[in-house]
């Protein structure tokens, strides 16, 4: 079983679709959501360490601008975006899963974006300018795995045809766009009141 | 009793202006108003590489104040030539800035002739003088005695329309005799005169810059009332300057574009700019204020150009690849501070600000560390690899922020062999193609040390992989048969 931790996110890797459907319908809720818990942290070390150490060619790096909270904050949030954007759409289009496991899933599809980019931090130390295409290479090539995970996942959890997993992810980036206006306009909103407020209390603070 | 009160006062003051006068002598710590800009882009503080030293009015040089001065010129053998276009004439200095002549007619044809409004002014290496003579809308060419030597006004072509004033503001002339002039009103660039002084033709002209929003204005609105809209016209060039060379270095009052522009003799844009930022003045302005106005550029040796901001009065100085050296200047009414600076030039390592409204001419002399770094960066530029890395290292310990010279001494190191050191030096200049360079001949340098061992480790891996994989088959096999 100890081996199982390992064993099945890199299966899934490679065969997506029996991954998925494993993840969805075999699998303990227990067992895979340990599993994106963990991946979520190696993704947000991952970035840490990249924006930290990657080589002087690919990254310049400015100690000022560094920030390991907003490194882990720029993992989080747009993944909780996407799972709740997805999610609201999903069960209005019946999609069949759950919001557990659209967030295993998509947690299940950054592990590309590990697996390929750590090596490379150390590795970007060890090439020269020319070589550095290989890098940017490879770093497309995770995203492209990586969105096609998001993809299989996304179809094997709602039991969507091709086309409409498609649809349904750009809608569900349209609908992030519209969640981050409107938690926006909310802050505002919010801020205005609060300020509002004070400025009450300090006019009848003065008055008396 | 207030003798005996003043003499540990005295030496209490003494004190303390001694620790600010000690402070002043470690030029990183000083609050020094000097600036340059980081790879990155923000200010960094950085020590004066000149200071104002004097105020030369024309009261001073005993010739009468100066009336809404316009134009200097310094000559290569260090003879300042003031144009005083209020009174209409042209001032001369010596090497030390006392009065040689002042100027205000010439014999044309029998008949004393004078200057009317001039505003700009060229001195050529034979002493020969050029003036804008903008109010009386021709060019005056006189000799070193102030002789005249020919006229050129109302100049004629096909490319000029009839309706054509000619108002010459600035004016330089190439070794080859060719006068280039920047009339007022003329979009099309800078008007080529040949040596008899006929009108050749325009050279390098600005781009038109279209204001997206205007445009489609224009777009949707009738003829008459497109007429009544601003025209789409290139920006008029604010200033020019010759090198040694002939290359045609020029300013102009773009917003958007490159403002500052080196032309060649096709009137193309040839300046580099391989620093952190493009040279443009102020990087970082506040948007009420807007980005730097450059009115005047003055190009000295190893191709370091200065400009003028005319907005903030500030003066820019870059190197050939375009990083800024050093910053200096300023509006206000402190000594090394302008009203309205109109002109710079360099007299030699010095420099001279001059100031419209006061009529008066600054003085900016160097520091040690603006000595420094010109050297440096003037040895750089002749190959003087060895000199530029000790000039270099000088200045970085005067100013650990100015990045672009930690390059000249990683250039120096890598030619002298230690790449890991001019890595170092790359890294912090963070200029990554050089940096790649030098990492190459290290890693090479390095794997040639260590190849045996990496071989001898890799055989051992190799080979340690292919036996275990045989040992696991074999109990495998042998699991299989006893089972």
């Amino acid at each position: 079983m100890s081996r199982e931790w390992i064993r099945f996110p890199l299966s899934l890797m490679v065969h997506p679709f029996e991954g998925y459907w494993d993840l969805k319908y075999d699998r303990s809720r227990n067992f895979t959501l340990i599993i994106s818990f963990s991946v979520l942290f190696l993704v947000a070390v991952t970035n840490i360490l990249r924006s930290q150490y990657s080589g002087f060619l690919v990254h310049v790096y400015n100690p000022e601008s560094m920030n390991s909270v907003m490194e882990i904050v720029y993992v989080i949030v747009p993944l909780l975006f996407w799972c709740v954007a997805n999610w609201s759409l999903t069960t209005l289009m019946d999609g069949e899963g759950k919001f557990v496991e659209i967030f295993t899933s998509t947690c299940f599809a950054l592990l590309p974006l590990v697996i390929i980019q750590f090596p490379w931090i150390w590795l970007s130390n060890l090439v020269s300018l020319e070589e550095t295409a290989f890098y940017y290479f490879s770093n497309s090539v995770a995203v492209l795995w990586f969105v096609y995970l998001l993809f299989v996942g996304n179809m094997t959890v709602h039991q969507f045809s091709p086309s409409k997993t498609i649809g349904i992810m750009l809608l569900t980036l349209v609908a992030m766009g519209f969640m981050a206006f409107i938690s926006l306009l909310f802050f505002s909103l919010v801020q205005q009141i609060v300020a509002f407020i004070s400025v009450i209390y300090q006019e009848l603070v003065m008055r008396t | 009793m207030k003798r005996k009160l003043k003499t540990p006062l005295l030496i209490m003051i003494c004190c303390l202006l001694g620790v600010g006068a000690g402070a002043g002598n470690v030029s990183a710590k000083r609050a020094s108003d000097s600036y340059i800009y980081s790879y990155w882009g923000d200010a960094a503080a950085a020590p004066a590489a000149y200071v104002a030293t004097e105020w030369i009015s024309g009261s001073d040089l005993g010739t009468g104040a100066f009336q809404e001065p316009s134009d200097l010129h310094v000559t290569a053998d260090h003879r300042v030539y003031v144009l005083d276009s209020g009174n209409n004439r042209i001032v001369v200095l010596d090497h030390d800035l006392k009065l040689v002549t002042a100027v205000d007619s010439f014999t044309r044809e029998g008949e004393p002739d004078a200057f009317l409004q001039p505003q700009g002014i060229f001195v050529t290496d034979d002493g020969e003088v050029l003036v804008a003579d903008t109010g009386n809308k021709r060019v005056v060419h006189l000799d070193s005695d102030f002789e005249l030597i020919k006229i050129i006004d109302s100049p004629e072509s096909e490319l000029l329309q009839d309706s054509f004033r000619f108002e010459p503001v600035r004016i330089v002339m190439d070794h080859a005799q060719r006068i280039y002039v920047m009339a007022a009103g003329v979009f099309d660039g800078f008007m080529e005169f040949d040596a008899e002084g006929a009108f050749t033709s325009f050279i390098g002209a600005n781009r038109v810059y279209i204001d997206p929003i205007e445009y489609f204005w224009k777009q949707i609105s009738t003829k008459a009332q497109r007429s009544q809209m601003v025209m789409f016209t290139p920006t008029e060039f604010t200033n020019l300057d010759i090198d040694s060379e002939g290359f045609i270095y020029a300013t102009n009052g773009d917003q958007w574009g490159n403002n500052i522009k080196k032309l060649n003799a096709q009137g193309s844009d040839i300046l580099r700019r391989t620093g952190y930022s493009d040279p443009q003045g102020d990087i970082l302005y506040v948007s009420s204020e807007g980005p730097s106005r450059l009115i005047d550029i003055d190009v000295a040796d190893s191709e370091i150009y200065s400009v003028l901001d005319g907005k903030r009065g500030r003066v820019f100085t870059y190197n050939g690849d375009g990083h800024l050296m050093y910053v200096f200047g300023g509006l206000g009414n402190q000594l090394g501070q302008f009203h309205t600076p109109v002109a710079i030039d360099r007299i030699g390592e010095d420099f001279l600000v001059l100031d419209k409204a006061l009529g008066e001419i600054t003085v900016f002399r160097t520091t040690e560390y603006g000595r420094t770094l010109n050297e440096a960066v003037k040895s750089y530029y002749r190959g003087e690899e060895e000199t530029a890395f000790a000039l270099f290292n000088r200045t970085i310990a005067m100013n650990a922020n100015l990045e672009f010279a930690y390059a000249g001494i990683g250039k120096a190191l890598l030619r002298q062999g230690d790449y890991k050191g001019a890595m170092v030096h790359f890294k912090r200049s963070l200029d990554q193609k050089n940096y790649s360079k030098a990492f190459l001949l290290y890693r090479k340098e390095v794997m040639r040390e260590h190849f045996p061992l990496i071989m001898t480790m890799l055989f051992l891996a190799g080979t340690g992989i292919f036996a275990v994989s045989r040992i696991r088959n074999v109990k495998e096999r042998r699991k299989g048969a006893s089972a």
